[in-house]
């Protein structure tokens, strides 16, 4: 709980890493390529470079747990995709001391015409598990996903619910050194997600090293030993994850006239409640105007910029 | 390895919905293809091909053609599981060749059946013949389908072109007919068609009890470029794909 680097071990070590897409107007074609050579090798050189992450040096010590946030399209998937191999940094280095495992997506790959069990096997395959411990696992996993009665059933059967559990209770039986998880646990029920937040925490108490990026400002501060403010890619701030969430939730109202006027409305509106709000729980308060500025951007903006295609 | 074989089986298994006459269901399209053809090419145009002829060409045509049409998406088509997962992304078209290439072995001994019922015995041939056949096809199948799917990832159009290049191949290609059919002038063209040798080879072997060697041997050249072709192109390009796709 310091803003010092960490002392520990190191686990994850990036060294000046950026990151550049290229900007292109719609895809490429061979028709373009053949039909208009020039135009085409004109617009390859045209195309706007784009840098997602810029200059990122950081370390991660052994069992920390590093929180990343930062406003949509700040670069947080991006880096997080730069540290699992996902992708590779257009300049400097990632070195890794530990078995990576990801926590990006639950269920990925479920294919709904499969059962749940052969999805659930096909799925601890692709995450790196051997099959042999997939299937020493699966009467574990089916129990701790409920799904007893509805595991041979094709998945298009499932409701949604049951597809993220399934897709949980996978990845929750994964044994990572390292793991990096991206926005996954702001899925299901308010009961689900306690029950994701209960095994991040007992993972953390094994000692695996934990980043994650989050838009739950809460969990943030409640879980993270560390966490790191990004803004148009770069890291802007690191230490202490409530100091980090705050200069987050200042620089969010002053770029923000939305959020300013909506915490002077409050005040106005209810001065004590607000004060007492602010004082009994000072995370969850701001989260909670956090929470509402994310909404009105995605309402607004119609999408979360970092996930366009 | 095991992730390879999970894929491989689940699409056999999601294709045929677990049904034991699945595979038969594979070779409706090559029998229903070689019916129609040998009626028309043999007996409407009295060319003489017959239905055993086209189907030594059909069989392992359709091998070829699903593998490389299916598998050229699969890239394109998993977008969301390669930027979000670290696996190795080979396993993706490969398993797509990998479960054509079951069904095709499945169908040998169908294949084999009609040979036989057409009055030509078993050749000592086709010992070392089908097998080595068999695996400068399953080069050559991998080389162009890791080829395509990684190279339909930056030109998503290409699967296009790919589906009608199949289809220009298998007009262009002596499959229906022989070799020996094309005028004199236009020999050239099926020489500069890599798929020509293989399946004159196919026919040497099953129909005539030969060993296709001078077949055998272009094909397996022409087989080790693409497979070389199309695993470097997939190394040069995979890293890439999560940022593109």
């Amino acid at each position: 709980m310091s803003s010092e680097p960490a002392v520990a071990p190191v686990a994850l070590r990036l060294h000046s890493v950026s990151k550049r897409y290229h900007l292109q107007q719609g895809p490429m074609e061979v028709k373009t390529a053949l039909l208009h050579p020039l135009r085409f090798l004109g617009r390859q050189h045209a195309r706007a470079p784009f840098w997602a992450v810029r200059d990122v040096t950081l370390d991660v010590g052994h069992g920390e747990f590093f929180s990343i946030i930062g406003a949509n399209g700040s670069g947080k998937s991006t880096l997080l995709r730069l540290m699992a191999g996902l992708s590779r940094p257009t300049t400097g280095a990632i070195e890794a001391a530990g078995r990576i495992s990801t926590l990006l997506e639950l269920g990925s790959g479920f294919h709904p015409q499969a059962s749940g069990r052969d999805n659930a096997i096909l799925n601890g395959l692709l995450i790196g598990m051997t099959r042999g411990q997939v299937e020493a696992l699966l009467p574990g996993i089916v129990a701790f996903a409920g799904l007893q009665e509805f595991i041979d059933q094709p998945m298009r059967t499932y409701s949604s619910g049951m597809y993220v559990r399934l897709g949980f209770a996978i990845a929750a039986h994964m044994d990572p050194e390292i793991l990096l998880v991206d926005e996954v646990l702001a899925v299901g029920d308010l009961r689900f997600q306690e029950k994701c937040y209960d095994h991040i925490a007992s993972l953390q108490a094994r000692g695996v090293t934990i980043v994650m990026v989050s838009h739950d400002l809460a969990a943030v501060e409640r879980f993270s030993t560390r966490a790191a403010l990004m803004e148009r890619g770069r890291i802007v701030a690191i230490g202490d994850p409530h100091q980090i969430v705050a200069q987050h939730i200042e620089r969010l109202a002053e770029t923000s006239p939305e959020i300013q006027r909506a915490i002077e409305e409050a005040i106005e509106e209810h001065p004590e409640e607000f004060a007492r709000a602010l004082e009994q729980a000072p995370e969850e308060t701001r989260a909670a105007f956090q929470q509402a500025y994310a909404e009105r951007q995605r309402l607004e903006t119609g999408t979360d910029p970092e996930d366009v295609e | 390895m095991q992730l390879l074989h999970a894929l491989t089986i689940r699409d056999l298994k999601l294709r045929y919905q677990g049904s034991i006459f699945g595979w038969a269901w594979s070779m409706l399209r090559p029998l229903a293809l070689g019916a129609i053809l040998s009626f028309a090419l043999g007996k409407v145009l009295g060319t003489g091909i017959g239905a055993v002829f086209l189907l030594c060409g059909l069989f392992p045509w359709f091998w070829f053609q699903g593998s490389v049409q299916v598998s050229t998406t699969t890239f394109v088509g998993n977008g969301g599981l390669l930027k979000k997962v670290r696996f190795p992304r080979e396993v993706l078209p490969v398993s797509v060749v990998l479960g054509q290439t079951l069904q095709f072995a499945l169908a040998l001994p169908v294949l084999a059946a009609f040979v036989i019922g057409a009055g030509d015995n078993p050749a000592w041939s086709w010992l070392p013949g089908i097998p080595l056949l068999f695996a400068v096809q399953l080069a050559l199948i991998l080389g162009l389908s890791l080829l395509f799917a990684s190279v339909t990832v930056f030109f998503r159009d290409l699967e296009h072109l790919v589906e009608v290049g199949l289809t220009l191949v298998f007009y262009g290609t002596p499959i229906i007919y022989d070799i020996d059919r094309i005028p004199d002038g236009y020999a050239w063209m099926i020489w500069l068609n890599p798929l020509a040798p293989l399946m004159e080879g196919w026919r040497d072997v099953l129909l005539r009890g030969e060993l296709p060697g001078a077949n055998l041997a272009a094909s397996a050249g022409i087989s080790a470029v693409f497979v070389t072709l199309g695993w470097f192109t997939f190394r040069r390009l995979e890293d890439s794909f999560a940022d593109v796709v």
